[in-house]
């Protein structure tokens, strides 16, 4: 089982590379003048210079702001043993502020081997805080806050932030809060008490340039030299994967693929694709995983739904598109079947259906989720009353039906007229 | 159902009930206690070629699903199964983890309705805790909010992994039958779909996307499953996708290939699925309705025939053909209903053999009869909700005064190009708009006035009619109107509508269709077309 082949070891190491989060972003680690050494640099002065600082990082998502803040966050741990403790917390978790303060509480007593209290209010809890603060501050320890999500924490009345901040006023306490957020205005959701407590630091985290990308794939995919796979197949290996890389083809594929998505996150995903393909017997990467990958991860889901519809499906599509090409403002399946019946009289089409089969192919389209019901909060109707809208644009559709397999030739040309 | 059975009972019965030997032949056992053996599929061994036989037309994406899982305990990333309504989503799954031997654990959005029952069912299978009579039905943990729950997840997490951790050291020094492989778990999340309609589903959601990273736990697989895209999962600042795997709607051949399994004369099949497949397919690929109505037409097609077992030759398969072909058109133009007197078949069996007798003789799928019992009273208010809901309340006096209505109704001015317009957009309206709308009074005196035209007509109506008869029964009517109104709107044949802004008084609107109303008015013998105003 597992083991004997050189290529399902080489396997298993690649997805357990791509599956941790933060193993990418050790690429940017060695070089100056990145986020990293940014981070680095202010979390490690609070930590010596005992001050208290609060950064946030901001940039779209899967661009590494969490996975480079936990590598700062472990390197620094390394060098100052015993003077860090890190406190994590989540907005889609502890948005709720009581929730927030007793999930605070709960670490710090774990971290400082104190028992729990379930049943402590907000304000013992954060009286707690407060004295732990000082006297972590006191014995020059630096509690580090990560709040992930920042932007959910400032929902509602932010008290949870406030009394943070505002613990953090006082010289004798010594934290860093650093929040993370998609959003880049997170620090304008902040209301002006909260505001004012708050060092305007921000750090922006970008999607890797197309330059870095080739960096980063070399990174993630070339095999170490000192695992416990056999050393030649592992030249061998990088040696392939160099010279795939150097294709012109292969450079097309990630060039298609940054166009669309140039986040890590997608790469990330692109490349575990590409490493589950990997034919097992050749035990090599090529340029068809590549592609299998790339077709994998650009998904168009509404197209893959229009090739499942059927015939008569497709009919009930093609007459609220003509319905909506008349700038028609709003119709219903009633509307539908006048169209359908007005098809069938002028082309004699092979495909007509009764008024309740037609009902359930309507049903099924909504299912599909090709069209959906205009505001349907408030109708008492049943739905053949309801106004629908078409999900899809014309262009879609016309897509649709030309890679249909066997699609009426009535339908097309309805389309290619209208 | 025709579709294969095997993988349906593994999604009707979960894995609790279906791998356990011990539980299926001693209910009794409150005490049995589960292991971690209860998180593997158990019985029989499911080779490759089972597993691609079991499942017909999948074989592209079961390769894809095993190649993302990968091999034994290798580390993965969300995956996000996607694809249309009964195209094998959960089977293929479920069979695959059957196949790979793998421990995981399986959740449906549909039955947990609720983030807290998803939570403490995840908790309860994972923690092996079984809700019995000794614990009250209680759950393991009591967990609401997705902070505890992430907490608890961790540690039960922890436990199952070391457990299974322990478990392969010692079977393979022992060299043992193994039954579960590797020490990764699985956390399959079915029915995504219903998330969507919960009420903290922005909330819940995104946390669910975000589980594999919350947790960091790298032992952990995640799968979803949903009959949704990817596209339609809308969330404010979006979500860190996980990996889309495509799951198609059957194709012609797939379907014959699925119809044609665990069939007693699969060539006699073959023949009738030769006839009837490609009209079918054109109006649905859906394996569960396309069964239930080839399962009729199976029936209708072996008639001819008195020994089922006997392969067709080409001279048959013409007889039999044009023995079926009348009633391929009809059906098409059924919908792919279960029968309706399904639940009464049982108790009333010859009225179902009249029904398919019926069927038989190639009468359209509209019955004569309304198939429930209704009571006389009843049956007039429907009419008269109905003729309420259609006719335009100007036109009440002249329909129904007692010179006899619609007759006497003239249209002398020519339609002018204008008017026509006019009718067109009118016309619209009423398609867009539906039935329409009315207030109780005008319900009653509708009603009044065709149970008065009806008393003319048909003496022996009036004893039906409850409370006839005099000014006196006239209060009795009334209540009892008012009681059959109440009910025929909670059978939901009328609507309640929110009550006017202007007159504040409570609008009513029929919502059967005009089908059923004529079947009512049939079995009454009430002349409705006359007082149906058309334009």
């Amino acid at each position: 089982m597992g083991g004997d082949n050189p290529a399902e070891k080489a396997l298993i190491l690649h997805r357990a590379r791509l599956s941790d989060p933060n193993f990418i972003f050790a690429h940017f680690s060695h070089s100056p003048d990145t986020n990293y050494s940014k981070l680095k640099f202010i979390i490690a002065s609070s930590v010596t210079e005992a001050c208290n600082n609060s950064v946030l990082l901001l940039g779209p998502r899967g661009c590494g702001k969490l996975a480079v803040l936990e590598l700062v966050l472990d390197d620094l741990l390394k060098e100052y043993p015993d003077m860090i403790t890190t406190i994590k917390l989540n907005g889609l978790l502890h948005s709720d502020d009581k929730c927030a303060l007793k999930e605070i509480a709960r670490q710090l007593c774990a971290e400082h081997q104190l028992s729990f209290s379930k049943l402590a209010s907000f304000d013992d809890n954060n009286q707690f805080m407060i004295d732990i603060l000082r006297e972590c501050g006191l014995a020059h320890k630096t509690v580090i806050f990560v709040l992930d999500e920042f932007d959910l924490f400032a929902q509602g009345k932010q008290r949870l932030l406030y009394s943070l901040l505002d613990a953090m006023q006082s010289v004798s306490s010594q934290a860093v809060v650093v929040g993370i957020s998609c959003r880049l205005d997170a620090d304008q959701l902040l209301e002006k008490r909260v505001r004012s407590r708050f060092s305007h630091r921000k750090l922006l985290f970008l999607p890797p340039s197309k330059e870095d990308l080739q960096g980063l794939i070399k990174h993630m995919l070339l095999l170490p030299t000192d695992s416990n796979i056999p050393e030649d197949y592992t030249t061998e290996f990088n040696a392939r994967l160099l010279k795939l890389l150097e294709d012109g083809r292969c450079r097309d594929i990630i060039d298609t693929l940054s166009t669309s998505d140039s986040t890590f996150n997608h790469l990330i995903r692109f490349l575990f694709i590409a490493v589950c393909h990997m034919d097992m017997k050749l035990g090599f990467l090529t340029l068809e995983n590549f592609k299998a990958a790339l077709a994998g991860v650009q998904r168009q889901p509404k197209l893959e739904c229009l090739k499942d519809c059927s015939v008569l499906e497709l009919y009930v599509l093609v007459c609220m598109m003509r319905l909506e090409l008349r700038e028609q403002e709003s119709y219903n399946f009633n509307t539908i079947m006048k169209e359908y019946s007005s098809i069938h009289d002028t082309f004699q089409t092979s495909d007509y259906f009764a008024r309740n089969v037609c009902l359930r192919a309507f049903e099924h389209l909504l299912q599909r989720e090709l069209i959906s019901l205009v505001d349907s909060r408030g109708h008492t109707q049943s739905v053949e009353y309801h106004p629908v809208k078409l999900l899809i644009s014309a262009h879609e559709l016309h897509l649709g039906l030309k890679s249909y397999r066997c699609c009426p030739a009535i339908l097309q040309k309805i389309v290619d007229r209208g | 159902m025709s579709k294969d059975k095997t993988p349906q009972t593994t999604r009707r019965t979960t894995r609790l009930s279906a791998s356990s030997p011990s539980l299926t032949n001693a209910v009794s056992t409150t005490s049995h206690s589960l292991t971690l053996r209860d998180l593997v599929f158990g019985g029989e061994i499911l080779n490759a070629d089972d597993l691609f036989s079991s499942l017909p037309g999948r074989r592209g994406v079961i390769l894809e699903l095993i190649r993302l899982l990968g091999p034994l305990n290798s580390k993965m990333i969300p995956l996000f199964l996607y694809g249309g309504i009964s195209t094998g989503k959960t089977t293929t799954v479920l069979q695959i983890f059957r196949h790979l031997k793998r421990p995981f654990v399986y959740v449906s959005c549909r039955t947990c309705y609720s983030p807290r029952i998803l939570f403490e069912t995840i908790l309860n299978q994972l923690l092996l805790h079984r809700k019995n009579e000794g614990n009250g039905y209680s759950s393991a943990k009591r967990c609401e909010k997705p902070a505890d729950f992430v907490n608890h997840l961790r540690d039960a997490l922890v436990n199952v992994i070391n457990g299974l951790k322990e478990k392969t050291e010692r079977s393979s020094s022992k060299k043992s039958v193994k039954w579960v492989k590797g020490n990764m778990i699985y956390l399959i999340i079915d029915n995504l779909e219903f998330v969507r309609d919960w009420d903290k589903s922005l909330s819940i959601l995104p946390f669910l996307y975000k589980l594999y990273d919350l947790l960091k736990m790298p032992e952990l697989g995640l799968i979803f499953i949903s009959s949704a895209s990817p596209d339609t999962y809308y969330s404010d600042t979006g979500y860190e996708e996980p990996i889309p795997l495509y799951f198609s709607d059957y194709t012609e051949e797939d379907l014959r290939q699925i119809f044609l399994r665990n069939q007693l004369n699969p060539k006699l099949y073959a023949s009738f699925l030769d006839v009837v497949l490609k009209p079918f397919s054109r109006v649905t690929r859906r394996v569960d309705e396309i069964s239930t109505a080839f399962s009729q037409l199976f029936k209708i097609y072996c008639e001819p025939l008195q020994d089922q077992t006997v392969v067709p030759n080409e001279e048959m398969k013409r007889r039999l053909f044009s023995h079926l072909q009348p009633h391929i058109a009809p059906s098409l133009n059924e919908t792919f209903r279960v029968p309706s007197l399904c639940s009464e078949n049982t108790a009333n069996k010859d009225t179902f053999k009249r029904k398919v007798s019926g069927n038989k003789l190639g009468v359209p799928d509209i019955s004569e009869e309304i198939d429930f019992h209704m009571s006389v009273c009843a049956k007039y208010l429907l009419i008269s909700a109905f003729l309420a809901s259609r006719n335009p309340a100007t036109l009440d006096a002249s329909l129904f005064d007692s010179t006899g209505g619609a007759a006497t109704r003239k249209r002398k001015r020519k339609a002018s190009e204008k008017s026509m317009e006019q009718k067109d957009i009118a016309d619209q309206e009423l398609l867009m708009k539906g039935p329409g709308t009315f207030p109780l009074e005008r319900l009653l005196a509708i009603f009044q006035c065709i149970t008065s035209v009806a008393e003319y007509s048909l003496e022996e109506e009036e004893l039906g009619n409850g409370g006839s008869g005099g000014g006196a029964g006239d209060v009795g009517l009334m209540s009892d109107v008012l009681l059959q109104l109440s009910s025929l709107c909670s059978a939901n044949f009328i609507s309640k509508g929110s009550s006017c802004p202007l007159e504040g008084s409570t609008r009513y609107r029929c919502t059967v269709d005009e089908n059923m109303v004529l079947k009512v008015a049939r079995s009454m013998k009430f002349p409705l077309s006359k007082y149906l105003y058309r334009n």
